[in-house]
């Protein structure tokens, strides 16, 4: 069933908040906006014909530690993929949420475009929904669980960025 | 760029020195289309990727979208995604399981071995007069099946794949790369793709022979991760296995004269330092996994009881002209392959496939699948970089004037040789760039043949 009008605004605006830190940089601030035991999950898109088994094997399937080493990797200074820094626009939309069976996590799907420009005109779209899994903690939300639906079958570019 | 004498001016492997305008250069790329891709036998996928009659998977030779499917009888054929109507492409899926295809343009309808099987409203609109056997699906001129692993060439008149891969690589390949003593290798279903901008030479070249960049400047932000996060104690899969340089490596190099060239970096030999690696993390794992590590081991020194020296793992390597292979030092780290596909001069667009070894335990293979996805893979720690590295190439060196100052490939110039003997092919000194030299003596030797 769909959360209140207050819950979803309350919702909405963690997810937008969330989005400028992602496009401030800021990734030690948004790491601290998962739960310790957080997964966040980009799959493998595919198109399949008849009775074939999917490929059961994501792109990223990541825990929080993981998720800490891709943001330390960029903080070494040596992460060429990331010299110099991506500017990125996060653009979340269509959000909807819903509760669950546990009073203090809701599930809340977006949709969202995200820009990546680099260097002189080095640029990729991205686009796709994030399911995520929200859980209330000391008053405010985590991220529990991320599934991230890339719209893309064939990558524009390697992921170096965060969705 | 169109007069092929000039090539071997700019294509100067004997002296290590190599003309960008290889990289760059529209003519050349479409004499390439020709001279290289329609010609060399390439790895098209794996039969565990079709399994089962009208199973198939859609890839690529060169810019030639083709499908690899196995047909009611149980053949492997490879067939041009093409109808042979009036060319509309006939299957748009990545992977599937189907009694046939179907073209939407005007329905004509093909079985799995690409026949025309049918013409919607035939007998009224052709009178009988269809000439259906001659005009089934394109089939590629040679399909082979190199102990799991599928090879296509276009060409009709290609040698055999035996002689193309010649004696030496045939031995790394089974023995070592597929790991057929230790039982093979299983592929986990799904391409994982990017399009990247580099010529497809670009990242061949990478992974055939360069050793070098890895501990000196690209992945270096990985190996301090590694480090900052061992010396912590925080432990996730692609941090666990240290990117060593310990014991001692040699640059693996096979093929000659007319066959392709394989070359693999950082091959362990001759020492048990990582399979003792590999057995300390196999006791963390439990008692199955002790048991394989040490039966592998057992397999290994089997092949090569004859021999003086003994294999044990490889890190990166490439076959020619556009497969790249990971070995990661360890059955623990999986091995993938990765088709480098061309799409135009200037980009390429990169094919994983995933594998482990058959015979590993669950837990194994649960690790090795997830450091690969964290390690030398799209959304990896390892794999942007390089990606990043060939984006700057191609803005550096775009500009005409630039095509002509040549890339300098002067690694262990004139040391190749100084390994130790007693395996197949050659072993030599490692950081080397002298299997570049050899991809780039074979690519000309190709571009010459009229
Ligand atoms: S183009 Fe395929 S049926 Fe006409
Ligand atoms: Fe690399």
């Amino acid at each position: 069933m769909a959360v209140d009008w207050a819950l979803k605004g309350e919702l909405e605006d963690f997810l937008y908040r969330e989005a400028h830190i992602l496009d401030e940089h800021r990734l030690e601030d948004w790491l601290d906006l998962f739960t310790e035991d957080a997964e966040y999950l980009v799959p493998l898109r595919e198109y399949l014909q008849g009775d074939v088994a999917p490929a059961g094997h994501p792109m990223i399937k990541d825990d929080k530690q993981m998720l800490t080493v891709r943001v330390r990797k960029d903080a070494t200074g040596y992460s060429h993929v990331e010299t110099p820094v991506s500017m990125t626009c996060h653009l979340i939309s269509n959000v909807v949420a819903d509760e669950t069976d546990n009073p203090d996590e809701v599930n809340v799907r977006s949709a969202f475009t995200v820009r990546q420009a680099r260097k002189l005109r080095d640029e990729a779209w991205w686009a796709g929904r994030r399911w995520d899994r929200l859980r209330r903690v000391d008053g405010g939300w985590k991220i529990a669980r991320r599934e991230v639906h890339l719209d893309a079958t064939v990558l524009p570019r390697g992921i170096a960025i965060f969705f | 760029m169109s007069n092929v004498g000039e090539l071997r001016d700019i294509v100067d492997w004997r002296n290590g020195r190599v003309a960008s305008a290889i990289h760059f250069d529209e003519d050349l790329y479409r004499m390439e289309a020709e001279r290289v891709f329609n010609r060399a036998w390439l790895v098209v996928g794996h039969e565990d990727m079709v399994r089962k009659p009208g199973d198939y998977i859609t890839n690529y030779m060169g810019e030639v979208p083709v499908i690899v499917v196995r047909d009611a009888g149980g053949q492997i054929r490879v067939l041009v995604n093409k109808c042979s109507h009036r060319g509309n492409q006939v299957c748009l899926f990545d992977r599937g399981n189907v009694k046939g295809f179907t073209c939407s343009y005007h329905g004509w309808s093909f079985g799995l071995d690409g026949t025309l099987t049918g013409a919607p409203l035939e007998q009224m609109v052709y009178r009988g007069e269809l000439d259906k056997v001659a005009l089934g699906l394109e089939e590629v001129a040679h399909v082979a099946n190199f102990h799991g692993l599928l090879f296509a060439s276009f060409d009709p008149a290609a040698p055999a794949l035996d002689e193309w891969l010649g004696e030496d690589v045939r031995w790394w390949l089974e023995n070592f790369v597929l790991g057929g003593p230790v039982g093979g290798l299983e592929m986990l279903p799904g391409w994982h793709r990017y399009r990247s901008p580099g010529n497809w030479k670009l990242v061949s070249e990478n992974f055939i022979g360069d050793s070098y960049h890895v501990y000196a400047a690209t992945h270096i932000s990985w190996l301090a991760m590694v480090q900052d996060f061992m010396g912590k104690g925080i432990r996730i899969p692609i941090i666990t296995y240290p990117g060593t340089t310990d014991p001692p490596m040699y640059e693996g190099f096979a093929g000659s004269g007319r066959s392709a060239p394989l070359g693999m970096g950082m091959v362990v030999a001759g020492n048990d330092a990582l399979y003792k690696r590999d057995l300390a993390e196999a006791q963390e794992l439990g008692p199955e996994a002790v048991e394989w590590v040490e039966y592998r081991q057992r397999q290994l020194l089997e092949i090569a009881k004859d021999r003086e020296l003994k294999p044990y793992s490889f890190m990166h390597g490439g076959l020619f002209p556009n497969l790249g292979l990971m070995g990661f030092f360890s059955p623990m780290i999986g091995r993938h392959f990765q088709s480098f596909h061309p799409r135009g001069p200037v980009e390429h667009e990169c094919w994983q496939w995933t594998m482990v070894e058959r015979d590993a335990p669950q837990a194994v293979k649960d690790l090795a699948v997830q450091r690969v996805y964290q390690g030398q893979h799209m959304a990896g720690v390892i794999a942007p970089d390089d990606v990043e590295n060939f984006e700057r190439m191609v803005e550096a060196g775009r500009a005409r004037r630039n095509w002509d100052r040549p890339f300098h490939y002067g690694l262990q110039f004139g040391h190749e040789e100084e390994g130790p003997k007693g395996l197949p092919g050659n072993l030599g000194p490692t950081p080397s760039e002298g299997n570049q030299r050899r991809f780039y003596r074979f690519w000309l030797e190709m571009m010459e043949r009229s």
